[in-house]
This record gives C-alpha cells, structure tokens and sequence, in this order.
C-alpha cells in the first residue's frame, strides 16, 4: 500500500459515485467501497498494521482522508439519487391555508386615522379632550349666546353635576388654546353627542373631526379654503374641488358652509350628490374675536377653525346607505373595510 | 321658512330673474333655499287650442287624428278622447309642456304608427276637477294661443328659505327683499302704511303701564273703535296658505300677515274685553295662571313676562294670547298691540312652558325693537282697507329704547387680512352702505359705520368683515396653500399610540366595533349588576336603551357577540377602543379610555380545525396569546394575569391584568348563565385594558443588542407537577435555582390525563447561555441537578426519568 495507490482509490471512487444514478447503484457503491465484509477501505484498514512503524502515522492520515471523502461524497449520491428518482406526493395547494385573517378598522375610524394623517403633513397636532365636558368649553367660551337654542334640554345631554356631554369637538380647542399661546396648530377627533333621534342620517352618539389654526399673523378665509381643498383632494380624489358658501355659526364670523365637489360624479349630479354636484362636508370659518376674549387671547390675532362629520364623510366615501349600519356591528359588514 | 316668490316680487323687481338664479343668488350670500316647491298646476306651455279637423286613426278603433291650431301654428295631435271633434276649444300641452297629473313631460310621440306633437288634455290632467270623460270644452269664444294660465291661475313658487339664528331680520318677506335689494343693487319698495283717523284719541281709549322694561322696553297701543269680522281679501288667504297659515278672517289674518310681510309680531285684543281699557306689562306671579288660546291652563312663574290687565293676566308676553280677551264672534272693536320684548326672556318663556309659535320664534332670536310703530300702522292701514275699521288717534306708547344706534369701526386692512385677498376700501364701504349701514365717520385707514336696528347680530368688526366677504362673493377667493408657520408640535403621542394599538389588534384579526357611550341599564346589569349605584345616569335621555353611560366596555362586546351570533356568525374577534364612564369613590364623574378585546367560537384554531368542540382553557390562551403579542408590539412593561373572582365572568376563569405591578384589567369566561342565555354555545372570553397603561411605553426607542457570540446548550425537563401548583410557580423556582447563565426557560408540551389524578405533566426546555464563551457539558449538568432538586423540594413536583 501506498500513498499513490490511496490517491489513485480516492479518484475513482469520488468518480464512479458521481457517475451513479439510481439508489441501487449508489448502495453497489456503498458495498464496494466500505462493506464491512469486502469493503476496499476495511481492507485497507486492516493492512495498516503491516506498514513500518516510520510511515504508519503518516499512511494512517492518509487512510482517514481517504475514508472522509467517500463516506462523504456517498452521503451526497444518495441524497441527489433518492431526490431525483422518487416520486413524492404531489400537495394540494387548494387547500385553506393556516393564519389568522387581519381584522378591518371600524370606517370611522379609518376616517379619523386617514384624516389626521393628511392634516399632519400641513403641521396640524392630533389633540382630545373628554366627552364630559363644561358649559364654558362647551357654550360659553365658544360664543354661543345664553339663549341660543343649542343649549335646550331638548338638543343637549346635560349631566346630574352640571357638566354636559360635548355637543361638538370645538371644547378641546378651547382647551388647546388655555392651555398654549398662539400660534395653536391642532385636529381634534372625537365623539359628541346631541338629542337627536336615530335615522338614516343622524345618531344621538357621533363623531367630529375639527382643526383650528390661530396665529398673531393673518390666517385668512383663502387660507382655510387651500387648506381644505388640499384635504379634499387628498381624502376624495385629485380633482375634487371646494366651495365656501356663508352661513352662521356662533364661534367663527365670516362663517362658513363647505362643499366638496361628487367625487363620484364630478359635478355632473348623481344619487349621492343629490343631482347637485355638490357635497355639504364640514363648517368652518374665521374664529370669532369674541372667542379669544372668551379665553384671553389678545383680540387681534388671527385663526380659522372647520369641523366636519366622521360618519358623514365615510358615509360618503364608501357609500354607505345608512348611519346606523355603523352601529349595528355586524361582523359581516364591517369586514368590508378590511 | 315659506317665501312665496310673488309675494317677494312685491317690494323688489325680480321680474328678469329665474327661479333658479334666483335661488343662488341669496344662497351664496349666505340665505340658503332649501328647498324650492311648486304650489298648484303649472300651466307653463299649455294653451288654449282650436281643433280645426279631427279624422279616425287608421289603426285604431278610439283614437283620432286631429289638426290643433294654437293661434300661431297648426299642429297634428293624436287624442283618445270620445268628444275630440272639429271645432272644439280645448287646451293643449305643447312639445315641452310638463303635465301636471303625473308631472310627466310632453314630446313628440309615435301613436301606432301617427305622429303626435303634442296632448289635448282632460281637466284631470290639468289637475282642475276631477273630470277625466273627455277633454275639455272651453269657452268657444276664446282666442287660441291664450295661456291657460291666465284662464285658471298659475302655480306658485315658495321658497324653503333656512333663516340661520344669527339673521332674525330675515325671518319676513320684506326681510329677504331687503337682502335681494342689497344683492342686486336695486330699490326696495316699502308697502303703504296710511290711514284714516277718527276724531277720538287712543291717549284717552286706553292706557299702558310696563313694571319690566328690560324685557319690554317698548310697547304701543292702537285702538280701533271699529272693526268687521269680514273673510279675507283673496291675495290675502292666498298668501297665508303658501306661508302655511290658515285664513280665519280678516281681524284675526292681518295681524300675522303684517308678522310674515315685516317680522314684527302683533296681537290683538278685544278693546271690551281689556278691564279698565288698562294694559299692564309685568312679571307673572309664582303660580300664576292663565288659559292659553291652544286651550291649555298654563302655571306661570316670576320669570316670565305677562300683558295684563287689572283683572288678570290677557296674554303671555311675545308667545300667545290668552282665551279671555281674544277675538270672538261679536268682536267689534280692537286694541292692537305692537311691542318689543328682551329676546332672552321670550326664550325663557317658550322653552320653560314648551309652547313655541310664529311670534316666539321671532322674539327669542331678536326682532328690531323700531319695528313697533310702523308694523301697528301697517297693521290699521289693511284693517281700514279690508275691515271697515276705524282707527283712533295717535298711539299710546311707553319706550325706554336705547336712543342711539350701534356703531362698529371697521378696520380696512384688517378686512384684507382676514379674507386674504384685496378688495378696495370703496368696495368695502360700498357693500356695506348696500346693506344699510351708514357711514358716520371716515379715515383712509378705517370707517365708523352706523347699524340698521333690524341687524341685531351685529356688533363687532367681525361682524361686518363677514357681511363683505359674502357679499363680495367666496368663490373669489384665491387656493393657494399658506405658507406655513412652524407650530411647535403638542405631544399627541398617547393619540398616536391608540392608533398603532389599533392598527395592531386589526393585524392580529381582530375587528374593529363601535358601540354608543350610553346604553340600557339592563344591559350594564346583565355583566355586572353591583356597579349600578357607581353608574352615571342621563337625566334626560333619548330612550330608555340609551338612558346610563357604559361603566364597562365588556357589557356591550358581550351583545355585539350575541347579535352576531344570533345572525350567523359563530366565530368572532372583535375589539372596541372606547371610553367608559362613572363615578368615583368620591362621587365625581370620571371617564376612562379602554381596550376591549373578545373572542367567540373558533377564533384560534386553524382553518381545517374545527369540528371538536372549543375548550375553555384553550379559547383564554388564545386571548391571553394576543393580548401578549399586543404587549409585545406596543412595548408594554411585563404584564402578569392573577387569577381572581369577577362577577360576570365563571369562576376560577378570570384574573386582573398587572402591567407593571399594577392592576390594568381584566381578563376571563363570561358566565356560562349569562351566555347560554344569549344563546352562544361556545366559550365566550373578553378582556378589558385600561388604554393608557397599555401604551406607556409604546414608543419606546430600542437600544440595540449584539447577537450572542458563544453557542446557547440546552437541556429539557419533564416533570409531574401537583394540582395548584402553576407554570408560573415553577419557572419562578427554575429561575432562583438557576445560574444567572440560564437563559430561557420555554414550556414545549403540557399534558394532563386521568391516570395522572389532576396532576399535570409538563415539559420545559432550558436554554443556557454565557455571553464570554461556550459552556462546559459538566457545568450545566450540574445547573440542572440544582434545579431539579429545588423542584423537588420546593413545590414536590416529580422529575420524570429519575
């Protein structure tokens, strides 16, 4: 035995293995080679003993390399021969698959979340207040004369302590506003409540979303409009266009009432529209001086204010029939929105 | 509001406008129509035609073909109706006519096969009569081409004007002219307000007398010696109808036509039946009474504002008259009042005693306290004209008005700033002189104007600014975004820490639910009774089911699961965001943000995993399992569940939730009772979190690790653990027992069976790791004989394999 011998089993071993196909050829192999009765490498293992005593550690290495090589390089022809002759059941990928289904956002709530978002990127801070809240921040500090008929018992849910429950969002800028100096950046989401009888429109239990911005520098009507026409683009679609028409609101003068043009229709008139083109979505205005008397603003700075229906506008965008489907939670139905 | 247009036409030339120009004119100022109505048949296009041949159709046994001749051109109609003939004067609908039974529009037509322009119509058609035998016949000497109109009338345009609160000036016809006049730079044409007076003096035929001038600092009687209960002049009723008033008679109708001509409320009274001719003016006395003419006794208190006289009370002040004194059958002489009552106190009034009319509708929004004199003269001058009335004398008035009219100064720049585009300084005094505002003194930089009485709303510069902007028209104003203004932002992280929450539990397969904040008591108590007398109560709710602010979000995610189970859906996970309501130890009202998370039928299992039934413990581990990965993802410190009793839920299937030692929520079985009465037959679990001890730490920001560099070597455990003894107990001892090289411990089986005797068989697997370098076999052998004796002697659980 001897090194070039080894040499010369290792390359035809390594060879003839990578040359077999089938499992039985690589099994004939497997004998040939390391049987443990006529294996080759055994019976080169069981000659060691006869090697000089000098050369012994060395053809022992040798020996060992040798029998690394095509144990390994056999490994690898079974694994390639067994992957490439049997045949393996074939899956049904038809079948269901195993992960639970995301969950859908409640629409007004994706309403809120997709509108805070959009008047983020025009600098505006998310801010809350509670649902129980003061005649001050509710009436009072928001101009609303003493006896202005929002304050009847028949329209508001006045509480045993002599708090209310919020009307509109519009306390939590009076809250924002005592609590910083201008200029007051801030949408304000959340839920108000009024008396009124639950239809296909109305809820006694709804949701706001308002903005005010007031600075010591002019902040005009032409401002809110480009700042609500930016909203309106991007909450309804790039070509959907705003329309101011006066009206009256106690805390803002001029005020004013916001359309959308159909974003479904585009102004040519359909069932959502009403055949106007047009869509009534929010209020807004200028904020009345008397309101930053009210809380102690100095009387000449500037500020505009708008506030806007969260189920009316998802009502709108996803053409929802009736309010009251948003409160039935039904399972079915709000999966829609996933 | 009703604005009949023809009545509108009246004080202002409208004659050049349509309807619908009409319309948007006054709603771009800031008086919106509403509504626009069409009241009785519209004639537009339908005339009076000659039939000049009428010859049978040829594919029809009834039709005919006839030859219409409308003074201008002759037409070919095909008519069905038996007395269609030669000759005939009868109207017909022409091409573009809408016909006003059915409003369906005329065109040209095809009958069987002959050509028709046009319909000659019945007098139902035309909504006349209800006689539909044939067309018909007119007057035979009627010129053809006649509009129909001008035979039987023509509809009437109302408008359905919304008066917002702030604008009671515009609560009358003459009201809306005045802003058509400013709108349309052109003259308003006041009505005539003469009339003849007799020899006797009112100064000697009555006296007023007012105790409370704040609420009433005006009040003027007439007296007509004369009056006669005639009908109504047809205009009159005529108008009254459109405006949705009935006609009584002529004494009773002018009194509320003169209101909706001019706003001015009046009243009048029997003169004989007035004690002592002697109006008195004051406060009601505590418990006062007085029979309203809506024949209800009303209890009055001091508050509110009377006309007396010095027998009792005649009518409440602003509101409605009393039965007393009003007018009746034998009515023959009248004292007319026209007064000016605080519009704060009329409210008080009206809403107090839960009566609202035309009269308070005005006076609580504010009337123009000048009005008085010219509304009572105009009110005589029909009542001579229409009544035979005579009217005495002069008037009897006591006024404590303020002699000096509102002034404003306006700014001119300011006006720029605010509507954020230049409109000239005569432009904007120009819109304002429109509107009646006078100039009393001027400076190039800012104009003191004088305010109209009637324009009760305005009392500031703002004011003014928005009569320029809408009038100036907003469709003007420039869309350019503002360049902004860097706001420091306000710390709105606990806003956007919900957001993420929510976002998280929608990605974890939970559906957003959305439940009102008030709710019926019965469904609070089907949870937790024991809260009701913590519970906030509406004093004055919508309905009975929406009558007590949620004290818990649980209860109504207990009925959402049942309403959806109840309509098919058996398997559900649903979350609520809500707030919650009640009073606090101290009695104060308190509301809190929550987290409620549920989990009904199968939630968990995979989706070919679904016949053996849903066990309890399973269906809380799968909740407890999302509520940690929710932790997870929301950074949320160490939360621990300790197993309590919770009424509403079963017992020893409910913990508190601790997040960072302290209790956050709740979590457990809804009552089995409770549920099988709603009909859910499988377990029913739901949590509840307060929100802000769930996202304190949600944007916490990490502070990166290496990964390890030396291998971890792991050894597992299975062991025989006695009943009570908890997973948690155990990890609790492997941990104190364990090197500080132990790193994981990972429970990988549990497994409980009868031959065990309530005991649970469990399987951990322990990771150890050095950050230095590689463990030694012996030394983490001898870690894990160290914990396998704490085992044992700690909590005698047995070591399985030894």
């Amino acid at each position: 035995m001897t090194i070039d011998e080894l040499t010369q089993i290792k390359a035809t071993a390594l060879a003839e293995l990578a040359a077999a196909k089938t499992p039985d050829e690589v099994e004939a192999l497997r004998i040939k080679y390391l049987g443990a009765k006529n294996g080759l490498l055994p019976a080169l293992m069981k000659q060691l003993k006869d090697v000089p005593p000098a050369d012994k550690p060395q053809m022992g290495k040798e020996l060992n390399a040798l029998r690394t090589a095509v144990t390994d390089a056999l490994q690898a022809a079974k694994d390639a021969s067994s992957s490439a002759g049997e045949a393996v059941e074939p899956f049904d990928f038809s079948l269901p698959g195993n992960w639970t289904k995301a969950g859908a956002m409640h629409p007004v709530s994706s309403v809120i979340e997709e509108t805070t978002r959009i008047f983020a990127q025009l600098g505006f801070t998310v801010a809350d207040g509670p649902d129980m809240e003061t005649e001050f921040n509710n009436f009072d500090a928001l101009n609303t004369a003493k006896h202005h008929p929002s304050r009847d018992e028949r329209d508001t849910f006045w509480l045993a302590d002599g708090n209310l429950l919020r009307t509109q969002t519009s306390p939590v800028q009076i809250r924002a506003m005592l609590a910083t100096k201008p200029p007051v950046r801030i949408i304000n989401p959340g839920r108000c409540y009024r008396r009124d009888t639950t239809d296909a429109t109305h809820a006694a239990n709804f949701h706001q979303i308002e903005g005010l911005y007031v600075d010591v520098k002019p902040v005009s009507l032409a401002d809110l409009k480009s700042t609500l026409a930016h909203f309106a683009r991007e909450m309804m679609g790039p070509n959907v266009k705003v329309r101011f028409r006066p009206h009256f609101f106690p805390f803002t003068e001029p005020s004013v009432e916001v359309d959308f043009s159909c974003h479904l229709c585009h102004g040519k008139g359909c069932r959502v529209c009403k055949q106007s083109g047009w869509i009534e979505i929010a209020g807004a205005g200028i904020v009345d001086t008397r309101v930053f008397k009210h809380i102690g603003y100095p009387e000449d700075c500037y500020g505009f204010a708008f506030g806007m229906g969260v189920e009316r506008i998802a009502m709108i965008k996803h053409g929802i029939t009736d309010l009251r489907h948003l409160y039935t939670n039904d399972l079915r139905y709000l999966k829609q929105f996933v | 509001m009703k604005l009949p247009i023809s009545w509108l036409a009246e004080y202002i030339d409208i004659s050049d406008l349509s309807v619908q120009e009409l319309a948007d004119r006054i709603t771009f100022a800031g008086i919106e129509i509403e509504g626009i109505e069409q009241v009785g048949p519209c004639f537009d296009n339908i005339v009076v035609a000659e039939v000049r041949e009428c010859v049978d159709h040829p594919n029809s046994d009834h039709l005919h073909v006839t030859k219409v001749w409308d003074g201008e051109n002759e037409y070919q109609v095909v008519c069905g109706a038996p007395n269609c003939r030669a000759g005939l004067i009868t109207p017909l609908a022409r091409i573009g006519a809408i016909v006003p039974e059915g409003k369906f529009e005329i065109k040209k037509g095809k009958l069987r096969g002959v050509e028709s322009f046009g319909m000659l119509c019945s007098a139902r058609e035309l909504m006349l009569s209800g006689d539909h035998d044939g067309i018909m016949e007119l007057d035979p000497s009627l010129k053809p081409g006649t509009p129909l109109s001008s035979l039987y009338g023509s509809s009437e345009t109302v408008f359905d004007v919304e008066i917002t609160w702030n604008r009671p000036d515009c609560l009358s016809i003459i009201g809306i002219a005045r802003e058509f006049a400013a709108i349309l730079g052109r003259p308003l044409k006041l009505p005539e307000v003469d009339f003849p007076v007799v020899e006797a003096k009112a100064a000697d035929l009555c006296n007023v007398k007012i105790e409370n001038s704040v609420n009433c600092p005006n009040y003027t009687a007439r007296v007509l010696p004369h009056v006669e209960r005639l009908p109504s002049p047809e205009f009159m009723r005529k108008r009254l109808e459109l405006c949705g008033q009935r006609s009584i008679d002529v004494v009773v109708d002018v009194s509320n036509y003169v209101m909706l001509e001019c706003g001015q409320p009046l009243h009048t009274f029997d003169y004989e039946c007035v004690k002592d001719h002697t109006i008195i003016v004051r406060n009601a006395a505590e418990g006062e009474k007085i029979k309203t003419l809506d024949d209800v006794e009303r209890t009055l208190d001091p508050a509110m504002l009377l006309i007396t006289d010095p027998a009792g009370p005649l009518a409440v002040a602003g509101v409605m008259g009393g039965e007393g004194s009003q007018i009746r059958e034998n009515t023959n002489s009248v004292l007319l009042e026209s007064a000016s009552f605080y519009a704060p106190s009329i409210k008080y009034t009206a809403t107090k005693l839960e009566l609202r009319t035309e009269s308070s509708h005005r006076f609580e929004r504010g009337v123009d306290p000048f009005l008085t004199d010219w509304a009572s003269r105009r009110a005589c001058h029909l009542l001579a004209k229409y009544a035979n009335a005579t009217v005495a004398e002069g008037v009897v008035s006591v006024d404590t008005r303020p002699a000096e009219p509102m002034r404003v100064v306006l700014r001119h720049a300011r006006v720029n700033a605010v509507i954020g585009m230049e409109i000239p300084v005569e432009q904007q005094v120009g819109i304002l002189t429109s509107l009646a505002f006078e100039i009393e003194s001027q400076t190039p930089e800012a104009t003191t104007f004088k305010v109209p009485s009637y324009r009760v709303d305005v009392d500031c510069e703002a004011d003014l600014i928005e009569e320029i902007a809408r009038m100036n028209g907003l469709d003007a104003l420039p869309d350019v975004l503002p360049a902004t203004t860097i706001v420091p932002t306000a710390d709105d992280s606990a806003i956007r820490a919900a957001s993420l929450c929510r976002r998280t539990l929608c990605q974890l397969g939970f559906t957003e639910i959305m439940n009102y904040s008030f709710t019926a008591p019965a469904i609070l108590d089907a949870f937790q009774p024991s809260t009701a007398d913590s519970r906030i109560v509406l004093p004055n709710p919508v309905s009975a089911d929406h009558s007590v602010m949620r004290d818990s979000l649980i209860p109504q995610m207990l009925d959402i699961m049942s309403y959806n189970n109840s309509h098919g859906t058996q398997t559900a996970s649903l979350f609520e965001m809500g707030r919650v309501f009640y009073k606090d130890a101290k009695g104060a009202y308190t509301e809190e943000d929550r987290v409620c998370v549920g989990l009904m039928g199968y939630a968990g299992r995979s989706a070919t995993d679904c016949v053996r039934p849903v066990e309890s413990g399973e269906a809380i581990l799968w909740l407890k399992g999302a509520l940690e990965s929710l932790a997870y993802r929301l950074h949320t410190p160490p939360m621990t569940m300790k197993a309590t009793d919770i009424e509403g839920f079963d017992k020893g299937c409910a913990a508190v939730i601790i997040i960072a030692g302290r209790p956050a929520g709740v979590i457990g079985l809804i009552n089995s009772d409770v549920r099988k009465k709603r009909r859910i037959m499988s377990p029913l679990v739901i949590a509840e979190l307060k929100r802000s001890v769930l996202l304190t730490n949600a944007f916490k920001v990490v502070n990166a690790k290496d990964v390890p560099m030396f291998p971890a070597t792991t050894r597992d455990i299975a062991l025989i653990s006695g009943a009570g003894v908890t997973h948690e107990q155990l990890v609790q001892v492997m941990k104190k027992a364990g090197p500080a090289e132990l790193t994981g411990i990972t429970l990988f089986d549990i497994f409980k069976d009868k031959k065990l005797n309530g005991r649970t068989s469990l399987a951990y697997s322990l990771e150890f790791r050095s950050p230095e370098r590689t463990l030694k076999d012996d030394e983490v052998n001898a870690a894990l004989d160290k914990i396998k004796a704490a085992l044992k002697a700690k909590l005698q659980v047995e070591i399985r394999g030894e």
